[in-house]
């Protein structure tokens, strides 16, 4: 028997027509429902329920919401949608909310991307992308969710800063959100509402002459309000410096101010100086300099102050005998841990408890990290008998993340993830430490759900685009004292 | 509690893949020469080997200056800068692309010297490479630091044509930095025609008469 193209295409066309009418009879198809939480994978990541994870990506401009409990991104909203042309969302941190899964607001800095991680600070690349802080929120009331700009923070203070942002809590709770940059060496407070106001500023500056670092206060111009600070004013250097850089040429007055961290339980807060090794502790309720922590292991405890002028604390900072990264503290306030990094791979441990900071001293080391694998962020569990710390190393290293246990300062536990490991950030019911890796921008990338009691991984979900950063949306002020406040 | 250390398990096919990506990607991320250069096995410098702190101290006055290494000019041609500066009274100026305040430096520099210089033979090295990883990788950090170096003059209408690039590794103890001990740029060194330091200027200057 044979059949023409024709009389094929007709039986083909009739069995066609008769299959639709098939599903057309079927109710399912018409009944579809987008319910995620009843499929198979579920069951394996129902655990996680509670927590949504906000994932910036670094190289993708975009940020995402995501439930790891089904898992399914529930939102995503790319920054070039605001104008931005190659925008790199960078660091992130999330208010509180009873329900994450109905609507959370959030920060987002952003940078321009002449950066050492793209590698690419020539003449072409010099205007792209840009400094910017959003208010964001997201809402998972209706039927779609959706992610939203609420207020370009730059924009409204004039004052655009790149790196950490951390959110107050403790005496500091419900009022502020601090953001910092190191290129521009300067740190701004505002309050939390939709339309920000500025409460305080600060902006270091060392002289190597001298050996003196100077913290002031900066003041926006009366008339206006506002900062003169937008897009790229006030850089003093082109990128931000990737570990290591402390030690490169770079402006005589650069320090690379990274964050701003908060004590959960004492009116103070950090300013992180990593190229000078040294955390500017700040009383929040006068917003005066009170302390200069010195981290290194053989440093002093502290710097004295030289003078104070008008609005600006000068102490003297004879020598350094190591950059530091990240520095925060735990949960409860008890301690205040720095990464020394690069010159020492050691994580200062100083008690923090005492209402004068110029006494805190430092208790012990955390130690033996040799000299590829350098203490970077900081993660905090509820209960603080661990410290979490994320192990960055340049290729061909991997790096790790390391689990401390705060009464003998010893690390009891490390895991591989995967290359170039970032952030570490603990869910809302405290049973995981999450962090993400991005592959040196390139290569494997994802996130990791460490369960802290078993020490076992329990999940590991794909994140492509270089996620430098993330963060659990906590669940109340107090969640926040082990998300991104105390510590980044 | 003993210390476990899990390892990110791969195939034995990802992981030969990973190796490949991962030299090919080390040799993208960082130039031959860059301020950070790539180490074969991702070792950090201790202090002792890169100058016992952070802040190193400049070459000191009466010191001879070390310019032994390598140097490009601004076709990529590799110049011995000892040579370019011997039996010249010299003003060696450092500075990078990526710091605004030591390119603002230079052409401040080049009006004084040629108001003011009396003569003095100004040489302005660039102490790094910029980025190649999106074009071309190591072997385009030199053609794109010159790239970058012409548009430089070109932006900061400078006479001169002595601009250079010398790569460096701050990793390093050998690295130029950590040799001549600068962290702050612009640095300049005065040397006399012999190469011995007479004066170091760190930061941007008020310059004024008899400075140099």
């Amino acid at each position: 028997m044979s059949i023409n193209r024709r009389q094929f295409m007709k039986g083909a066309l009739t069995a066609g027509m008769a299959g639709t009418a098939t599903m057309l009879g079927s109710s399912n198809a018409f009944a579809a429902v987008h319910d995620p939480v009843g499929e198979a994978q579920a069951d394996l990541f129902r655990k996680f329920k509670g927590n949504v994870i906000l994932l910036p990506s670094k190289y993708g401009g975009y940020v995402q919401a995501m439930d790891p409990s089904v898992p399914e991104t529930l939102a995503w909203y790319p920054y070039g949608l605001y104008g931005i042309d190659m925008p790199i969302p960078h660091h992130i941190a999330a208010m509180p909310s009873a329900d994450p899964y109905k609507g959370f607001d959030f920060y987002q800095t952003m940078q321009p991307p002449a950066a050492p991680y793209v590698n690419e600070n020539s003449p072409e690349w010099r205007n792209r992308g840009d400094f910017k802080m959003f208010k964001m929120r997201y809402d998972g009331s209706g039927k779609q969710n959706s992610i939203t700009v609420v207020n370009d923070i730059s924009a409204t203070t004039g004052m655009a800063l790149g790196v950490h942002v951390s959110i107050g809590v403790g005496e500091n709770a419900n009022k502020y959100v601090a953001f910092a940059d190191g290129q521009k060496d300067m740190v701004l407070i505002t309050t939390i509402d939709d339309n920000p106001k500025i409460v305080k500023a600060f902006r270091a500056d060392y002289d190597p002459i001298a050996r003196q670092l100077n913290v002031s206060q900066v003041f926006p111009d009366a008339t206006t309000g506002k900062f003169d600070y937008i897009g790229r004013k006030g850089m003093k250097t082109s990128h931000e410096a990737m570990l290591g850089e402390e030690l490169m040429p770079a402006d005589p007055t650069a320090v690379f101010v990274d964050a701003f961290t908060w004590h959960p339980t004492l009116p103070f807060g950090a300013i992180l100086i990593r190229r000078l090794g040294c955390c500017a502790i700040v009383d929040t309720r006068t917003w005066e300099v009170v302390a200069l922590l010195s981290t290194a292991k053989g440093a002093p405890d502290n710097f004295p102050l030289v003078k104070q002028s008008g609005f600006t604390w000068t102490f003297a900072v004879p020598s350094v005998l190591t950059p530091l990264h990240e520095a925060g503290f735990i949960t409860s306030g008890e301690y205040f841990l720095a990464c020394n990094n690069v010159l020492q791979n050691n994580i200062a441990v100083y008690r923090s408890t005492n209402e004068d900071p110029t006494k805190w001293k430092k208790e012990n080391f955390v130690e033996g990290f040799g000299t590829k694998f350098l203490p970077l962020h900081m993660g905090n569990v509820p209960d603080s008998r661990f410290a979490y710390f994320t192990m960055w190393a340049r290729k061909p290293n991997n790096g790790y993340i390391c689990k401390v246990d705060t009464k003998t300062w010893k690390v009891t536990a490390k895991w591989d993830t995967g290359p170039d490991p970032h952030t570490c950030d603990c869910t809302v019911d405290g049973k995981y430490m999450t962090t993400v890796y991005s592959g040196h921008q390139a290569g494997q990338s994802g996130i990791v759900f460490i369960n802290i009691e078993s020490d076992k991984i329990e999940a590991r979900l794909p994140c492509p685009g270089g996620m430098h950063d993330h963060v659990v949306v906590p669940e109340s002020w107090e969640g926040l004292k082990y998300s991104r406040s105390t510590s980044v | 509690m003993q210390i476990r250390a899990a390892t990110h398990r791969m195939s034995g096919r990802i992981k030969s893949t990973y190796a490949v990506m991962s030299l090919a990607g080390g040799l993208a991320f960082l130039p031959a020469g860059s301020v950070l250069a790539d180490s074969v096995d991702g070792t950090f410098p201790t202090a002792e080997q890169v100058g016992g702190e952070v802040y190193v101290e400049p070459v000191a006055v009466g010191k001879k200056l070390p310019l032994d290494f390598d140097t490009y000019d601004l076709n990529g041609n590799k110049v011995d800068l000892a040579k370019l500066v011997s039996g010249k009274r010299s003003m060696v100026v450092f500075f990078i692309s990526a710091v605004p305040v030591s390119v603002a430096e230079l052409p401040k520099i080049e009006d004084f010297v040629r108001a003011d210089g009396k003569g003095i033979n100004v040489v302005y090295v660039n102490a790094d490479t910029v980025g190649s990883a999106l074009q071309g990788g190591p072997k385009a950090a030199i053609p794109n630091t010159v790239k970058t170096m012409h548009v430089i003059k070109k932006e900061k209408n400078l006479r001169t044509t002595q601009l250079y690039v010398a790569p460096n590794d701050a990793l390093s103890g050998e690295g130029v930095s950590n040799r001549l001990g600068f962290r702050g740029l612009p640095t300049s060194f005065v040397i006399s025609a012999t190469g011995v330091v007479e004066k170091v200027f760190v930061g941007p200057q008020n310059w004024k008469s008899g400075d140099i």
